[in-house]
């Protein structure tokens, strides 16, 4: 009924009024039968009174003044209640923050917006009765329902400003402000303005001592060494700091130290998190290109370019490809993302993809768009519209291994490998032919009345004398082998637990049949199997099971049932220890089939998942057991023989196989019968073999790594409050309408290409116009710079977040940085070149009286050294560090594979241990007490301040951890070789590594006696626990 | 002991103006303030301050000074322990009628299966607890069970994470690190956080249960490895070094600290690292002394079943927990089974439900019950709240046709309160007859938690830190005190 009414001349609504009757009555008491009826009474009246037939209201005229009226004093310029406004068209239709579209085209019933003024919402009456407003008359409501049935339409001219700058400190536009002319360093003046402003007396520049320690934390990480310290103090020219700045910014370790503060950022861990925490063995190249990219002093919009869509900008590099990372190198739920229940799944993805969101909103933008997944932002100007329209950026985005090499390479490596394939399944095929030639032959000299024999098997396995198979294996938990007559045998397996295990097999298997002769102790016995492949640790896997799902049934096991489904073929019967045959055949158009001596049996069924690959060296074949890991895996009984074809049997093969019962022609008895042509042959094509598949499997692996895959996703709709049960209103690929300077629609349809969505939004990121990534970005080097930021909330410039101390400094950074191609490197220069970033960290209690926190920067304040520049400090102070860069990093753990990885720090001597600390494999949940205990953060933690607690938990670290006790020695050993064993001079060493200075005559007393008391060692010892060696001033 | 009590005391003494969330934050700012707070807790430096949650006094005053929380991994099944469901007697074996979604794990049910377990009344309070746990079944009238309990996933990790954290994802702080954070400790020899995981594995998950998340480190849960003779890493000064020579080079190291503060006035932070040094020596042995169990009687420690096989350690868990609880440790959580396993060492019987929980129980009840009657007959019950929990329960109808398990159910379980403010020897919340969905009065995670939070005096809306543009709360923006169980 309500559809005809917005698609027939029978339109005007306010006609029930005739009648008396509410229209929204109307609608359900008028059966449709009397319909045509009533239309004509309703159509002889309408022009009689009503004004507002369709297309006729005049929205200038007459809904705008009710509006106005009505509405403007809670909902209009000045104030917006619950965040919605009748002054604005956009926020007028999509309503306020409680997420609900408020004016529904040719939908007034359903439209919010009319059910309030109407009070067909209880409770929600607009205006409210207490507001002072009159309601809306039944003109009014009626001018108003016909406007929005007719499709609410808006001119644009009154669209209000849809896009209005919010007054919001950081969504104003880059202007370079005018520094103070009093100093000559800009950077300086504008902090020496506010200090005189408060009469502030400022710290005097720091001596060189300390800025050359100073400067080399910040800048690399590591202290200086004593020569370098020498050559410095000693420099009088004029350009003595700036070729120090220099040489540290173009030392490779500059880029391991600030890629160190970036994956804080990118909350980059190595492992899954969650249930499984499984290891990532291949997301460093991501923690290499950031490495790279600060070294090469990547432009900053390009570094966030390649972060967002480097995988799909041209040229395609693999830098680009591992760049993209960003997007799925945080903590991932894989037990959520394979359950049964829908909603959950679904949860799980929404919630993968609101840490991705974060990550990009927070990282690049200092905005916290996340938290607009449920509702429009509270606080910022970020409508729930705009998460959806970002989340459709990023909804083809998932986690992930792939390859990182280019298309060329991967190109050129396909057709190599096609063409030794071909010449592989030549060399086969010639093999086959004359094997089978050879096989007849042979037959033929048997006597009459023995079995044709069945297929050949990529692999088998049987338990007679003088048989092995080529891949033998374990036999466990008791399995034993029963010799049945003089020379055969069978796998017994007298008890749950007993197994067999076969080596790795070593060829990639996809299509494959596996087969096996086997004799069941009982039929009551459930989950076992006869026969499975299953990956190295157990996590995928097909096996031939027993009574799992329903007892006596026989199904194709897999994990979490993923392939698997009911044959519906009958109960197994066989009385105990009768040899039975089965079969399940696996084709590569994923049909599974199931043969029970010899004949299909119940239904072939397509599985529900592709049939996996099973990796060469990895996989293997269990007998006994469904899989490693499994509860109930174990299978009593005997087996005879089991077999592993690579290819899916016909039905007339698996007969075959059945009739023969395993019984094949050996290679040996093959060969003796072909004739010496056919034997020339087979040697030719034997060899031709061989060098193909060597050749094949030299190819070098395409390297793979962490970037996560991508799919065409399927449309994003806005969700209702976030929930994934109540999609809304389909959205485009957008940005966020809040950056007004730039058109945050990419003009993209809601199914447009996956990769131009993130290459668009990649432009509009990186816009010189967005006001907002130079911003934040060059904040986030200062912070790190003076341990705190113009702006102390790094990862939020919303509302919520901390004003800027100096913003008009902030500004004039963010367009230098622009201005200079948005370079770090002379950021950093800059930064570093002024009085104030030289400073003494001395303090002045008169200015801490004015500004305690220092806040306007009077002193350099002392910094703690993060956790990991303390480790690499001890190294490098000890001699030990080794500076090799790059590649996978060191395991300070070691791993047990218990369905999920769990992890068991270790301590461990070797160079590799000694790297520095960013090259450490940085797991959730395996925590390294010493780097946890000084706040080393979560890695799944979005990071851009990390704490600074002192705790007696960090001390006992210090006191007793092994490493210290062994770098003591190390430094030890190190100052009484370079002192040439002399104790008093190895002092004075031991306190240049550390410390970068030489004790005064008291330390040097107080060290010597400590040293000829109790060593040496542990007078370094107590160096690494100083408060001097910890702090950076 | 290495530097004057007068030090400290002349930090608390001046004053030096600050914005309390401001001073938070930036105690990165070489302030390392927090750690003063943390250390300095019962000098209540900050009392009186309003600005933003308090780390070191109570929001009112708290009806519990302390908490251990029992967490049982794996999802125990309300229907076979605590939550009786005569109904499921009549229709076991019958086609379960669906109830919307499914809400297992691993797909489609089977049919209706009864209790394991007979179940009976017990105590005063006529309680139903079924056969599985004879012990507990003998503490019922000091317990308040609410049986209304609803998580928001059926899936192991975030719903523990939720039980532990509020929330379903990773990194986010765990509530022992909110108590930390909200209220001190009590005894600064020991942490404020301690968790004793059971000996036979960690939950999924491992260390990211007893995360601080984004709050401060020192807030981070303390595991203690109770069955190793050094229950923390690195506590023990290392072999080789004599502890005269250890006295000696801390005097060094002290004596260096003290000149660096010295010569360096105005930064608290070198004081607080010299305070810091204080402590672990006193750590160093405050530790083992905490959990010598050979200085229990024997009576005690055959109450807990500390030499039954069965337990496996987890008994001496729960008396350590009580020694913990004793010397001031705020809050002890007690996990009892790991992750996985074959046989499971954890409560999710998917396979068989009796053979699971037999095992489990075998392993929980005893100890558990122990730690309660011991609290109770101590007199620390009083002001003790004592928290059992799990992270689901499991479904009315068996695992798939014909098996004897069970898959996880998250949307209607049972947890038990008892202790300091909790109205004893009452059921709280129902499910509905079959134990489906919640009944009467649904208890979120939030709730319970903004509850937890109450009896210790904060609450759960103002216990706040920023992170990220959010002042993040353990209730997110959840919650209500469940008045109900409240004496």
């Amino acid at each position: 009924m309500a559809l005809m009414y917005n698609s027939t001349l029978i339109l005007p609504d306010c006609l029930v009024l005739d009648f008396g009757t509410p229209l929204a009555m109307s609608d359900n008491v008028f059966p449709m039968r009397n319909w045509p009826a009533i239309a004509s009474i309703l159509l002889f009246s309408s022009f009689a009174t009503c004004h507002a037939a369709r297309g006729d209201v005049d929205f200038a005229k007459e809904i705008l003044p009710i509006f106005q009226k009505h509405c403007y004093a809670c909902h209009g310029p000045n104030k917006q209640e619950s965040g919605y406004r009748l002054d604005n068209r956009d926020i007028a239709q999509k309503g306020g923050d409680n997420g609900d579209i408020a004016i529904r085209p040719k939908d007034a019933k359903n439209s919010p917006l009319f059910r309030y003024v109407n009070g067909d919402e209880e409770g929600m009456l607009m205006p409210p009765k207490d507001s002072g407003k009159p309601s809306l008359s039944n003109n009014e409501l009626q001018l108003l329902r016909t406007w929005i049935d007719d499709g609410a339409i808006w001119p644009d001219e009154f669209a209000g400003h849809q896009r209005q700058r919010s007054s919001h400190w950081s969504l104003q536009r880059l202007v370079k402000p005018t520094p103070p002319a009093d100093h000559p360093n800009p950077l300086d003046a504008f902090i020496q303005r506010e200090l005189k402003t408060k009469g502030i007396h400022l710290s005097a520049e720091a001596d060189r001592r300390t800025l050359i320690r100073r400067l080399s934390f910040d800048l690399i990480g590591l202290p200086p060494s004593p020569s370098e310290v020498d050559a410095f103090v000693n420099d009088h020219s004029d350009h003595a700091y700036s070729k120090l700045v220099d040489r540290l910014l173009a030392s490779p370790h500059y880029g391991e130290r600030w890629a160190r503060h970036w994956l804080d950022i990118a909350r980059y861990t190595e492992s899954q998190g969650f249930e499984y925490d499984r290891l990532r063995e291949n997301a460093w190249h991501y923690r290499d290109y950031v490495i790279k990219s600060f070294n090469e002093d990547k432009p900053y919009n390009q570094f966030m370019k390649e972060q967002i869509a480097g995988d799909v900008m041209e040229p395609m590099t693999t830098d680009g490809i591992v760049a993209t990372s960003l997007l799925v190198c945080g903590p991932w739920d894989q037990a959520g993302n394979s359950q049964k229940n829908q909603t959950q799944r679904s949860i799980t993805r929404e919630d993968e993809l609101e840490d991705l969101i974060g990550v990009v909103g927070q990282s690049f933008l200092g905005l916290t768009i996340n938290c607009a997944r449920c509702h429009s932002h509270k606080f910022d100007p970020i409508p729930h519209e705009d998460y959806y329209g970002i989340k459709s950026v990023f909804e083809g985005v998932k986690h992930g291994e792939r390859t990182i090499a280019t298309k060329a390479e991967i190109d050129a490596r396909e057709s190599l490998q096609k063409s030794l394939q071909n010449e592989i399944d030549l060399a086969t095929r010639t093999l086959n032919n004359i094997e089978s030639e050879g096989a007849k032959q042979a037959i033929a000299k048997r006597p009459v009345g023995s079995v044709a024999p069945g297929p050949t098997p990529y692999a088998k396995w049987t338990f007679n004398e003088n048989e092995a198979s080529i891949f033998p294996g374990e036999l466990n938990g008791g399995a034993l082998i029963k010799k049945t007559d003089s020379s055969r045998g069978s796998l017994h397996l007298p008890k749950q637990g007993a197994y067999f295990q076969s080596k790795p097999i070593t060829k990639d298997i996809r299509e494959k049949t596996l087969e096996t002769w086997v004799a069941l102790a009982n039929l009551d016995q459930s989950g076992g199997a006869a026969i499975s492949i299953e990956s190295s640790n157990g996590q995928v896997f097909d096996a031939i099971v027993f009574g799992e799902q329903k007892p006596k049934e026989w199904i194709s096991g897999s994990e979490n049932f993923s392939r698997t489904k009911a044959f519906g073929a009958s109960e197994e019967t066989a009385s105990p220890s009768t040899l039975i045959h089965i079969a399940i055949v696996y084709s590569s158009d994923n049909t599974i089939t199931f043969f029970r001596n010899g004949e299909p049996q119940g239904n072939p069924y397509q599985s529900a998942s592709p049939i996996p690959t099973f990796v060469a060296g990895e996989a293997r074949i269990l007998l006994g057991r469904r899989h490693t890991g499994g509860g109930k895996p174990w299978l009593v009984g005997e087996i005879e023989q089991a077999s592993l074809y690579d290819r899916a049997l016909t039905h007339d093969e698996v007969a075959q196989s059945y009739r023969a019962h395993g019984a094949s022609v050996s290679k040996e008895e093959i060969i003796a019968n072909l004739s010496p042509e056919q034997s020339a042959a087979y040697t030719r094509a034997l060899t031709e073999l061989q060098r193909a598949k060597k050749s094949l499997s030299e190819l070098a692996k395409l390297p793979v790594s962490y970037v996560g895959v991508r799919v065409q996703p399927s449309t994003t709709k806005r969700l209702i409050r976030g929930d994934v049960n109540s999609p809304d209103e389909e959205v485009t690929p957008s940005g966020l309408s809040a950056i007004v300077d730039l058109d945050p629609n990419f003009g993209l349809s809601a199914d447009a290409p996956e990769k131009d969505r993130r290459l668009k939004f990649a432009e509009w990121l990186a816009s010189d116009l967005n006001p907002l990534p130079a911003r934040v970005m060059v904040n986030r080097i200062w912070h790190l710079h003076f341990g705190q930021g113009l702006v102390g909330t790094p990862n939020d410039f919303g509302v919520s977040g901390e004003r800027p101390s100096h913003p008009e400094l902030l500004d004039w950074l963010a367009v230098k940085f622009i201005e200079n191609g948005w370079s770090m490197k002379a950021l950093h220069r800059l930064i570093v070149h002024s009085a104030t970033y030289r400073r003494s960290s001395t303090f002045l209690p008169s200015a801490a009286a004015i500004d305690a926190d220092n806040r306007l920067l009077w002193r350099f304040a002392p910094r703690r050294l993060e956790a990991e520049a303390i480790r690499d400090a001890i190294l490098s102070a000890s001699g030990q560090l080794n500076t090799k860069m790059g590649g996978p990093g060191f395991r300070p753990f070691t791993t047990t594979e218990f369905n999920a990885t769990f992890y068991t720090p270790v301590d461990r001597a070797e160079p590799e241990f000694q790297r520095r600390t960013v090259y450490r494999i940085n797991v959730n949940s395996g925590k390294d007490p010493l780097l946890d205990s000084f706040d080393c953060p979560d890695p799944s933690v979005k990071t851009p301040k990390r704490g600074v607690t002192t705790t007696p938990l960090q001390a006992l670290e210090l006191m007793n951890n092994a490493f210290i006790q062994r770098q003591s020695t190390h430094l030890s050993e190190r100052a009484i070789q370079s002192a040439n064993g002399d104790l008093e001079n190895a002092i004075d060493f031991v306190y240049e590594f550390a410390l970068s200075r030489k004790p005064n005559h008291e330390e040097r007393q107080r060290a010597l006696a400590a040293a000829n008391e109790r060593g040496l060692p542990r007078v370094c010892w107590a160096l690494f626990n100083s408060t001097e060696f910890v702090y950076v001033r | 002991m290495f530097v004057k009590q007068r030090s400290i005391r002349s930090l608390i003494e001046q004053k030096v103006p600050f914005d309390r969330r401001h001073f938070l934050w930036n105690a990165g700012g070489g302030l390392g303030a927090i750690a003063l707070a943390w250390m300095l807790n019962r000098e209540s430096l900050f009392a009186g301050d309003k600005q933003s949650s308090s780390a070191i006094s109570p929001h009112f005053t708290p009806k519990a000074k302390r908490i251990v929380q029992i967490f049982c991994a794996g999802g125990v099944s309300h229907l076979d322990s605590f939550d009786y469901k005569p109904e499921l007697e009549r229709l076991d074996g019958k086609t379960f009628e669906s109830k919307g979604e499914n809400l297992g794990f691993f797909g489609q049910p089977g049919r209706l299966m009864k209790s394991v377990y007979p179940f009976r009344q017990h105590g005063k309070s006529g309680a139903w607890v079924s056969s599985l746990l004879p012990h507990l079944a003998e503490c019922v009238d000091d317990v308040c069970f609410i049986h209304s309990m609803f998580a928001k996933s059926n899936n192991h990790t975030p719903a523990a994470f939720q039980m532990n954290s509020g929330f379903t994802l990773n990194g986010f702080p765990s509530m022992g690190s909110w108590l930390s954070y909200g209220l001190g400790t009590d005894n600064e020899n020991l942490p404020a956080f301690v968790v004793l995981p059971d000996p036979r594995g960690l939950p999924a998950g491992g260390s990211i249960n007893w995360t601080s998340g984004f709050l401060p480190a020192n807030h981070q849960g303390v595991a203690f490895r109770t069955q190793s003779s050094e229950p923390v890493p690195d506590l023990q000064t290392p072999k080789g070094i004599s502890a005269s020579a250890r006295r000696s080079d801390m005097e060094l190291l002290a004596t260096m600290n003290r000149e660096f503060a010295t010569n360096n006035p105005g930064d608290h932070a070198f004081a607080a690292r010299l305070r810091s040094y204080e402590l672990a020596a006193q750590m160093q042995s405050s530790i083992p002394e905490a959990t010598d169990l050979s200085q229990e009687t024997e009576s005690t420690q055959q109450m807990y079943g500390l030499h039954e096989a069965a337990n496996k350690g987890f008994a001496k868990n729960c008396l350590n927990a009580r020694r913990l609880l004793e010397r001031g440790v705020r809050f002890v959580q007690i996990l009892n089974g790991g992750s996985f396993g074959s046989p499971r060492i954890n409560w999710d019987g998917h396979e068989n439900v009796r053979e699971n929980h037999d095992a489990q129980a075998l392993t929980m009840d005893k100890p558990v019950a122990a730690l309660l009657k011991d609290l109770k007959q101590r007199g620390m019950l009083e002001d003790t709240l004592f928290v059992w929990t799990t992270e689901f329960g499991r479904g009315p109808a068996t695992q798939g046709i014909g098996s004897p398990g069970r898959d996880h159910h998250p949307n209607a379980f049972t947890c038990f309160l008892a202790g300091a403010g909790i109205k004893p020897g009452i059921r709280y919340g129902s499910s509905d007859e079959i134990g489906f969905f919640t009944a009467e009065n649904k208890v979120t995670i939030p709730d319970f938690h903004a509850t937890i939070l109450h009896l210790l005096g904060l609450d759960h809306e103002k216990l706040t830190f920023y992170h990220n543009g959010i002042n993040r709360r353990l209730t997110d923006v959840h919650g209500q005190v469940i008045q109900g169980v409240l004496a």
